[in-house]
Parts: structure tokens; C-alpha cells; sequence
């Protein structure tokens, strides 16, 4: 199975643009695709741990990136996720660039994000693509596990400071031009947000500070994330939803 | 399953003496513990140094987290 997770990736800008998005359309196209309207805080230290633990926020506690002036390691958080529970069981694993910590979380892959993963400039911002491409590629060439989860994280840090520009659609190309050469290697498939996107102004839950050192926040988190699986029978309503989902396809015990 | 690996006899034996009066009760489990602890080092990600943590913070407020 292919867990591909796209940080703060939202149906307002992939709706509008999908003639631009061929393997997200495709993809569309041969599975099924939905909206999580999420019942947590659009937050994506909380949302990811959700994601892969099958805990809610209030179980795992994980509440942000730095807690009491300290920036959280995985070692603070005390929930088994999902590959710790396969890779227990004797099933292959490996999950690169999740973003529940800073910097992001890779099981049983040695991999060095492009800057601490908070790629904020341009060239970053590609480069993080490039770079997650290129290592999950070499993953799923060189020794390819029964699950492999990778998430980016470019969208997110664009969306903050440049929503409505021109500019974020160039990248979503760039991430579905990335997703093409992924989707190749299997048949089994969840795509996921975190969270999506709107307008500052708009948010129904404010989450970020408006004025940074950077500037102007232009966008903020929206509680409605993507959703598009292929092959997966599963209802995926929530985040938790993926950790359940996984659970039971390869240790036959969903909602245990 | 396994596989076979061979080692030479010199070491082998330095291995045989190293063990003696330890836990591991053959070369063959202290060469798997050994080798299963470089692995896992290589896999960890290393620690931020405080220069590197004071990055992140920055950009965490540029980004509107903090």
C-alpha cells in the first residue's frame, strides 16, 4: 500500500485547476476522491500524529511543534504508530518525511529534509520536492516495503505566505508531476491533506499568527483536507481513519 | 529465514572472547545485536544542535506558527 500524504492540499485549488493535474485527475478517475471535514483542529503537528497513531488529539496529546520552548521529538510523543505496529508484526514499513515533528519523521529511511523541513523560499520549496521524490523513488526501487507513507510538506509553507498567487498552481503541478511518478509502483493508494486552505481572513479556525518577521500571512488552515483513494476498501473519514485502515488490511484488527 | 554470512577466523574467535561471561551466548547473537545497533543509529536522525533548533524557531514564526 501507498499512503502519499500532501500537507494543507485543498480541493479549491485542485478542483479549479484539474485539467492542469493530470495524475491527480487520473488517479480521481480510477478510485474515489472526498472532503474530510475535520472534527479537530486543522493543526498539522496534531493531525499527522492522528493520522498514524489512530489516536485522537486529545489522546496523544501532541499539540504543536514546540511545547514549553521546547521543539517535540518523536521520543515525547508516547503513541505506537502504525509502523511501529507493522514493523512489530513482521510487516515491511517504511515512512519518509512525516511532519508531525520538526523535523519530519522518517521510519527505517535515512533521509535529511531540506531545511529542517520548513522549506520557506523558492528554491527550497522545489528542492524539498525534488529531493522527497528522488529518496521515495529510491525506496520503492532499491526495497520496496508492503507500506511505504510519504508525505510533502511544500504546499503547506506556500500556502501560508502566498494563497491566491498564481504561483501556488505552478506547484501543485509539481507535486502532481511528482504523484505520476509514484503512483506507478502500486495499486493500492490513499492520497491525504492535513487540512486545507483558504483565505486568512476567511478561516473558520484562526491557526496562525497573521504577522510574522516574513511578512503578511496570506492563508491559513481549513478544516476540509482532501481525500482520494484508489483499491482501498475502507470508509476514511477522519485522519484516524488511515491508521485503522492500514491496520486491518495487514493485521485483519481495525478498531481494536 | 535466514542467510548464511561467513566471517573470518580471527575474528570470530575475538568475537568468542569478547563474549565470555556476557549475555550473548553465541558469536552469532552478538554479531545480529551488533550489527542491528549500527543499523538503527544510521537510521535515527541526528539531533538538532542549538544553532540548528534556534533556525527552526525562526522559521516556524516566519511560517506563522509560533
Amino acid at each position: 500500500m501507498l499512503v502519499i500524504g500532501i500537507d494543507g492540499a485543498t480541493w479549491k485549488v485542485i478542483r479549479p485547476n484539474i485539467e492542469r493535474l493530470p495524475h491527480i485527475h487520473q488517479l480521481m478517475e480510477e478510485g474515489s476522491y472526498a472532503t474530510i471535514h475535520l472534527t479537530q483542529k486543522p493543526w498539522s503537528p496534531s493531525v499527522w500524529c492522528s493520522m498514524f497513531s489512530g489516536r485522537s488529539s486529545e489522546e496523544h496529546r501532541h499539540k504543536d511543534f514546540v511545547q514549553n520552548g521546547h521543539i517535540v521529538r518523536r521520543e515525547d510523543i508516547k503513541v505506537e504508530f502504525i509502523w511501529d505496529l507493522l514493523d512489530k508484526n513482521g510487516i515491511s514499513v517504511k515512512a519518509l518525511n512525516i511532519p508531525f515533528v520538526v523535523p519530519p519523521y522518517c521510519f527505517k529511511v535515512k533521509f535529511e529534509p531540506v531545511a529542517h523541513g520548513l522549506p520557506i523560499e523558492e528554491p527550497e520549496l522545489l528542492e524539498e520536492i525534488t529531493k522527497v521524490t528522488e529518496k521515495a523513488l529510491e525506496v520503492l526501487n532499491n526495497d520496496r516495503p508492503e507500506v511505504f507513507i510519504v508525505v510533502y510538506t511544500a504546499l503547506d509553507r506556500l500556502s501560508h505566505l502566498h494563497w491566491g498567487e498564481p504561483l501556488l498552481v505552478d506547484y501543485y503541478k509539481k507535486i502532481d508531476n511528482a504523484l505520476g511518478k509514484l503512483l506507478k509502483y502500486d495499486n493500492e493508494v490513499i492520497v491525504i491533506s492535513d487540512h486545507g486552505f483558504c483565505a486568512y481572513d476567511e478561516a473558520p479556525i484562526r491557526t496562525l499568527l497573521k504577522h510574522t518577521p516574513r511578512g503578511e500571512i496570506k492563508g491559513d488552515h481549513h478544516p476540509d483536507a482532501i481525500l482520494i483513494t484508489k483499491n482501498i476498501n475502507f470508509h476514511i473519514s477522519q485522519p484516524t481513519d488511515v491508521f485503522y485502515c492500514i491496520k486491518e488490511k495487514y493485521l485483519g484488527q481495525a478498531n481494536e | 529465514m535466514s542467510k548464511i554470512l561467513e566471517l573470518p577466523n580471527d575474528l570470530y574467535e575475538k568475537i568468542e572472547e569478547t563474549i565470555k561471561g556476557t549475555e550473548f551466548k553465541s558469536v552469532e547473537e552478538y554479531v545480529i545485536f551488533v550489527l542491528e545497533e549500527v543499523l538503527k543509529e544510521e537510521e535515527e536522525a541526528e539531533p538538532l544542535s542549538p544553532e540548528e533548533e534556534a533556525q527552526v524557531k525562526e522559521r516556524l514564526k516566519g511560517l506563522g506558527y509560533l
